[in-house]
């Protein structure tokens, strides 16, 4: 269990973390969603006592994570992917973590094997692609068979097979009981392995709800209609609250009705309806309605919701 | 709550061990990480052969010298008495016998001391730093764990190199007849004294890799400390009046000299102070360094 209570992180004059509180529960996958920059590394450095909050406080367990007596067992953590030493090879540098703690050599291997990294293990670590780098912090997060696991963008640089493979591991832990923090700037990733989300924008905290209660709640459901008479049934829709976008030749996106509503309009009016869905709101949707106003490097390029599609360039203050 | 604090005393883990953070554990993480590196395993061995090398030379220069005059006595008819061979060695010129031990120790300190640095500025530079304060989060006992290492290796390397350097000098010496033995005044001294002075550079190198968190930037600053400083300070003793001259044997690296030779000296101060004056360069980084290190974000 994760508590913040009015948690925050100023750097010179750009506040990074401004006042979050939240609680991150045991037995589940809890995932912390946010564009880049938006706080999210600068939070997780502050749970594991490497940043110092300039307010608030942050407790594992109930201690600050530098009190506990056997941190490693408590809190597992991947927070970069590079926090190895580049001439070092994999193996001697989990023996090194290991060692502080007393954990056995055996454990080390268990951890490679488990992370698959048999093959490179006795290999330098300056070498390893962004993927086995990946995984190297992993095993170094699993290393003390910890309470409580935080993993800053684990799936970044997987292939497909690493990416099911982390969330297999993460629903694994969480089944086990564990308390596992997941951060990601992908909802398609959040929206297959969380089961509670924490939405960060501009370092505050603008959701926090079961995923499914964020794909329902944030968005009024979209109804696609296709008609022979887009025209008249669009003028016929309009009113308060509802909006209806006529995209292609016969197809409306109607706002504000629900499906029975618009039937009721279309046969009072005798203009053939002849497909009438309503769209399932996903949580790509849902994020970009509730960081639209929060994200802060909009790209230029393409003028759309930026979030995902920007690259992992997060400014200094907040990356570092 | 008390359901939490159950599952922190009571997590049993089957393979992961429940020890905890101890202090021998991180010493042995420390140990493990300087010595997994081939640099830091080639780099010790080489600075070990590098310091008797240049202690070997030293004999060698000084037995060329004391050759020579032997020489050119005997070409006078005369004989060069061992008495008088040590008396062209007046105390506190450079060239007394009993300093030879420590006569490569300026590598010893180049070496180990930029060793130090990069002990701890190439953790900062690969992002290393953080995953040691992941699991030391007090950050200290990592600290001084790095202390204890380097100060200890330091020691060592330096005091082996000494008494090769005295077992080379020892023979050339006695075979000119002069009286150079352990029993020696000074030699003692002199082996035991050096790897103490090397191991202060080298936590003066872990402080100043700490504070500053740059490889490139740690070692010209130590350089600069040990080298530099003492050479920019011997032009003081060109300004006219007597205090400038007195001025230069303050300098970390003069004071840390100082205490390795022996003997009285008007003006100049005595070893133990010279001792001291050293110390209290070493505290003057080391304390400053681990506050720092314990406060700043990683």
């Amino acid at each position: 269990m994760i508590e913040a209570t009015g948690l925050s992180k100023v750097y010179g004059s750009k506040t990074a973390v401004d006042g979050v509180s939240f609680t991150v529960k045991a037995g589940q996958v809890t995932g912390f969603l946010g564009p880049n920059g938006a706080g999210k590394s600068t939070t997780m450095r502050m749970i594991m006592g490497l940043d110092r909050p300039t307010s608030g406080t942050v407790t594992v367990n109930g201690l600050h994570y530098a009190d506990h007596k056997a941190p490693l067992h408590q809190v597992g953590a991947l927070l970069d992917a590079k926090a190895v030493h580049t001439s070092r090879s994999a193996y001697n540098h989990l023996r090194a973590m290991a060692a502080t703690h007393n954990i056995p050599t055996s454990r080390v291997h268990e951890v490679i094997e488990m992370t698959g990294l048999e093959a490179v293990a006795r290999k330098k670590a300056g070498g390893f692609s962004l993927g086995m780098g990946q995984r190297l912090g992993i095993a170094n997060a699993l290393l003390g068979d910890p309470q409580t696991l935080i993993l800053d963008e684990p799936v970044n640089g997987l292939d497909p097979e690493g990416v099911l493979w982390v969330r297999n591991l993460v629903r694994y832990l969480a089944g086990q009981g564990k308390t596992v923090f997941l951060s990601s700037h992908l909802m398609s990733e959040m929206a297959q392995t969380a089961d509670h989300l924490i939405v960060i924008g501009r370092g505050k905290i603008i959701a926090d709800a079961p995923v499914q209660d964020i794909i329902a709640g944030t968005r009024q459901v979209k109804t696609l209609v296709r008609t022979s008479a887009a025209t008249q049934l669009s003028a016929l829709l309009s009113g308060d609250g509802v909006t209806v976008d006529q995209g292609q030749p016969e197809t409306l996106e109607v706002t504000g009705l629900d499906a029975r509503q618009i039937a009721q309009v279309a046969l009072d009016n005798r203009v053939l309806v002849y497909e009438l869905t309503p769209q399932q709101s996903s949580l790509e949707d849902a994020y970009f309605d509730l960081t639209k106003d929060e994200v802060e490097y909009h790209s230029h390029l393409t003028g759309g919701p930026a979030g995902e599609f920007a690259p992992e360039t997060a400014p200094a203050t907040a990356g570092k | 709550m008390t359901t939490m604090t159950e599952t922190q005393t009571s997590g049993v883990r089957s393979t992961a061990g429940t020890k905890g953070v101890t202090f021998a554990g991180v010493l042995r993480s420390e140990w493990i990480k300087l010595f997994s590196l081939m640099s830091t395993r080639i780099l010790l061995l080489l600075t070990l052969v590098a310091i008797i090398g240049v202690g070997a030379l030293a004999v060698l220069i000084r037995f060329s010298f004391l050759d020579e005059m032997a020489r050119q006595a005997r070409d006078q008819g005369q004989t060069l008495t061992p008495e008088m061979m040590s008396q062209t060695f007046p105390p506190g010129s450079g060239f007394d016998l009993y300093n030879l031990p420590n006569a490569g120790l300026q590598i010893g300190i180049l070496v180990l001391g930029s060793l130090a640095v990069l002990f701890i500025s190439s953790e900062y530079a690969t992002g290393m730093i953080r995953s040691t304060m992941n699991a030391v989060p007090r950050r200290t006992p990592a600290f001084v764990a790095k202390a204890i290492l380097l100060a200890v290796i330091s020691y060592v390397i330096t005091t082996i190199a000494a008494v090769a350097t005295f077992l080379i000098a020892m023979p050339v010496f006695q075979g000119l007849g002069l009286d150079l033995d352990w029993s020696t005044e000074g030699v003692l001294y002199s082996v035991f004294t050096g790897g103490l002075y090397v191991a202060g550079v080298a936590l003066i190198g872990l402080s100043l890799g700490a504070l500053l968190r740059n490889s490139a930037g740690g070692i010209t600053v130590l350089v600069g400390l040990f080298f530099v400083l003492s050479i920019a300070a011997s032009f003081m003793t060109f300004i006219p009046g007597d205090f400038w001259k007195y001025v230069p044997q303050y300098l970390p690296s003069d004071a840390g000299g100082r205490f390795l030779s022996i003997g009285h000296t008007d003006g100049v101060i005595d070893p133990w102070q010279g001792g001291l004056i050293f110390l209290g360069y070493v505290l003057l980084f080391l304390v400053p360094a681990m506050i720092v290190l314990k406060k700043r974000d990683v």
